[in-house]
């Protein structure tokens, strides 16, 4: 029994391997490899080689290398010191003077293969082990830690005595990061890493590498860990911000305990208006009429005619004798021309009306402008009406300030006379002041007509004011002596009584019926229409313009003449004519003294006059003029 | 045994000779840093460096051991009577040209027998110091170390030299001229400070010749490069 066990355990073996040896194919190994040779210090160098299949059976594998220039081949002397599949050349069959041919046969039952044959040279293949003793300290730089890294070459390197030179490198990194920073240290052993981060742990290893050769693998790695620091300058900084802070909320606190004086100081408040009356909301709101019709004061300009004729002194009637009006006639400027009925105004309180032919005036100045003719009536009726007015106006509230007025202003305000009138009397020889004469006369123009403008007759202002630019714009001379001569017509009215007329009445126009031989002319007043007949015009009703006669000209005999105007519709034209004394005064041109043709007197008229800025003779007290 | 050494010797030689004659071997060989180099000898030129870096490194290493020595076993005033006192460098009677204008005029490869000559001559002197040297109970480590650093690389340096002369003179490899051995002889063991005396003799005979074999090879690598130019 133990017998047949016996036999049959090889049958079953070899069954066993057979069945397993009929599954592969048994041939010749294939052809191994070398890998790789190194030498780590240049005096000995080893060979290592990966086999192929074995075909299936065992294989052994043999190096031989054959020195250069030289025919005997050598086998490897060692296979064991280096390990599996390597060969170890010592020192004495290390020549770094010849290249050696290596190659590695695989042997088996079978047959045998050849590798690649390989030529090494020793000087090249090196690849030293890397440096030892690595050593890693913190040390300090003027508060600023760095690490300084040491390490000694490989031992079996021969650096000292030159055989083999050596560069080094190594690598940090903290702990918990991936990337490695790379330093190239040369030749040197020793390296310092600065910019660390403080507390952190880091890593350092290092690896050296021949001149001509390969890198070593790197040192074992050394740790560190950098020592909390603070640096000094961070906390001076960080002391200065904290100090600078508490100093910064001193300050405001100070601030704002002071703050209602320092206000007072730094942004002094903006003085008010101190207007009374005056508001400033109104003028936010932009409504400007209201804020001006704030300011009228009710009871001013005071009633009391004394103050009046304080207000008034400034108008100083100047008196152009016939020799100086030729003079200035001969100047040929309109403006003085112009001016003049101004200056000719006389005052309220010489009681003699100017006399000089203000619309004759107008109508020179029209001529040159045909189509302000009616501008020419307007003002005209315009000064006339001042005139008028500056007699002594009670009721009608108005002052001659020495102030610029708007024309935009509606009537009924507070007028204000521009300070034109004190240089009066300089005004008539110079020309220098035909520019700020001119301007007063303006000012003059505005000012009346704005004044004398019922609420609804703005445009008749600018019409006024329109007149006034063309008349002050022309130059146009022989003025003065037509006005002298109607003046002086007029003045011969004088005596005109006037007294019959009302003070309330409102513009009245009165028909020229004839001149009569005394060169006066007779007027009528007229109604609106053309019929002839006793009435008041309301100064509403100067509108029509067909009611006025427009005075043409002066003729030599110092007649008026007046034109008979043909407007639209069946208006006859009338012809009016200041025959009273104070409608005389509505020229401003008047600068004679000659009693006799003035018929004008300077009568007060309290009634609200609107004119019309036409250049039309008005008559301002009507009906009192039967016959001259 | 012999068998097997022999069909190694003969057999592996057989078998591989198709793969050494299918090996071209290029004439100028480029140079490659890399495990395998492409070709099959070192160039002459780099040939050359390195016996001039390892002569180079010899009188370096030979020149720090005999101030080593100096220091340690030579007092002053014996340092500058180091040629009279009678101890001639051994290689006095060598053909070697000794002045600058017979360096000048020898050839190239007069140059080269020379610097084999010389270095064949000091392989057993340094042997011998290796050994005196040795004797010394207070020599010190780094010493010793250098010296026997030395003498191993004067034998490298000699294969080196061969196969320079090999490579440049085309030469077969002159067998080591035996006779050169004869010119150190051993004396019977002398007195301490003769001993010392000596051995400082030879340390310093060799630092002299070790100079000179630097000298040439650099000279022949001048005459390489730039003939008319070299001092």
């Amino acid at each position: 029994m133990m017998k047949k066990v016996v036999e049959v355990i090889p049958l079953l073996l070899l069954l066993f391997f057979t069945t397993h040896a009929t599954g592969k194919r048994y041939g010749p190994p294939e052809k191994p490899a070398l890998t790789r040779c190194r030498s780590p210090e240049k005096e000995t160098f080893t060979c290592w080689w990966e086999p192929g299949s074995d075909g299936g059976l065992p294989t052994t594998h043999a190096l031989y290398y054959r020195k250069e220039s030289s025919e005997t081949v050598y086998e490897c002397p060692d296979y064991h010191t280096a390990g599996e599949n390597s060969c170890f050349f010592n020192k004495n069959d290390t020549s770094i003077w010849v290249n050696y041919n290596i190659t590695v046969v695989a042997t088996n039952a079978l047959g045998r293969a050849f590798s690649d044959p390989v030529d090494i040279d020793v000087v090249y293949i090196v690849k030293p082990n890397p440096p030892e003793k690595l050593m890693v300290t913190v040390m300090e730089d003027k508060g600023w830690p760095f690490l300084r890294v040491s390490w000694e070459p490989p031992h079996k390197a021969d650096t000292r005595s030159g055989w083999i030179t050596l560069i080094y490198e190594l690598r940090v990194k903290l702990e918990e990061e991936n990337d490695w920073e790379m330093h190239l240290a040369g030749q040197q052993k020793m390296f310092n890493i600065f910019s660390l981060r403080s507390g952190g742990k880091y890593l350092v290893e290092v690896r050296c590498k021949p001149d001509h050769g390969f890198w070593s693998e790197w040192s074992s790695t050394s740790y560190i860990k950098v020592p909390d620091y603070f640096h000094r300058e961070k906390s001076v900084w960080i002391l200065i911000t904290v100090f600078s802070t508490f100093i910064f909320l001193i300050i405001t606190w100070l601030l704002h305990m002071n703050s209602h004086s320092l206000k007072h100081c730094i942004l002094p408040p903006v003085p008010g208006p101190k207007i009374k009356g005056f508001d400033e909301r109104l003028l936010k709101n932009g409504k400007s009429d209201d804020v001006f019709s704030a300011l009228v004061v009710p009871n001013f300009p005071r009633a009391s005619p004394s103050n009046y004729e304080d207000l008034l002194v400034e108008y100083l009637e100047v008196y152009v004798p016939e020799e100086q009006e030729r003079i200035l006639e001969e100047s040929k400027d309109l403006h003085d021309g112009c001016l003049k009925s101004e200056i000719s105004r006389s005052d309220s309180d010489s009681g003699r009306g100017s006399c000089d032919s203000h619309t004759l005036l107008m109508d020179k100045c029209g001529e040159a402008k045909e189509k302000e003719r009616q501008a020419d009536r307007e003002s005209g009726r315009i000064l006339t009406e001042t005139q008028r007015h500056q007699k002594g106006w009670k009721e009608e509230a108005f002052t001659y300030a020495h102030a610029m007025v708007s024309p935009d202003m509606s009537g009924g305000r507070v007028k204000t006379w521009p300070s034109v009138f004190s240089p009066l009397p300089q005004y008539s020889s110079s020309p220098l002041d035909k520019q700020s004469s001119l301007k007063m006369a303006k000012q003059h123009s505005l000012s009346t007509s704005s004044f004398l403008t019922q609420p609804g007759n703005s445009p008749k202002e600018a019409l006024g004011t329109s007149y006034w630019d063309s008349c002050l714009s022309n130059k146009q001379p022989h003025l003065l002596q037509p006005q002298t001569q109607v003046h002086r017509e007029l003045q011969a009215r004088s005596d005109v009584n006037i007294s019959s007329v009302e003070h309330k009445r409102a513009t009245e126009y009165v028909e020229v019926q004839r001149v009569n031989k005394e060169d006066m002319v007779l007027l009528q007043p007229v109604v609106s229409g053309c019929g002839r007949m006793e009435g008041m015009h309301k100064g509403e009703d100067y509108s029509k313009r067909e009611d006025y006669s427009k005075v043409k000209g002066l003729d030599s005999d110092n007649r008026l003449l007046l034109q008979r105007e043909v407007l639209e519709g069946d208006r006859c034209p009338c012809v009016d004519q200041e025959m009273t004394g104070d409608s005389c005064t509505s020229s401003t041109v008047c600068t004679t003294q000659k009693p006799t043709a003035c018929i004008y007197t300077a009568m007060p008229v309290q009634e609200e006059m609107a004119l019309a800025v036409n250049g039309y003779v008005d008559t301002a007290t009507m009906g009192a003029l039967p016959t001259c | 045994m012999n068998m097997m050494t022999v069909m190694q010797r003969v057999v592996w030689p057989l078998l591989l000779w198709p793969y050494v004659l299918t090996v071209s071997i290029p004439l100028d060989c480029k140079e490659e840093e890399g495990s395998f180099s492409r070709c099959p000898s070192i160039t002459q030129e780099k040939l050359l460096d390195r016996v001039i870096q390892h002569a180079e490194l010899i009188y370096r290493v030979s020149e720090e051991s005999c101030s080593l020595f100096e220091d340690m076993f030579i007092p002053f005033p014996l340092q500058l009577q180091r040629n009279q006192a009678g101890y001639s460098c051994i290689t006095k009677a060598l053909p070697i040209p000794s002045s600058r204008s017979e360096i000048q005029q020898i050839s190239d490869k007069w140059l080269l027998h020379s610097v084999l000559i010389l270095v064949q001559s000091w392989i057993e002197p340094l042997v011998y110091l290796q050994t005196s040297l040795d004797l010394y109970e207070v020599a010190p480590d780094t010493l010793l170390n250098k010296t026997k650093w030395v003498s191993e690389k004067l034998i490298s340096l000699e294969q080196g030299v061969v196969v320079l002369i090999k490579k440049m003179l085309d030469e077969g490899l002159l067998t080591t001229n035996n006779s050169e051995h004869g010119l150190f002889q051993y004396e019977a063991q002398p007195e301490m400070l003769e001993s010392v005396m000596r051995d400082y003799t030879l340390l310093s005979c060799f630092k002299k010749d070790a100079h000179k074999m630097e000298t040439f090879l650099k000279l022949l690598k001048c005459r390489q490069t730039d003939k008319y130019n070299c001092a």
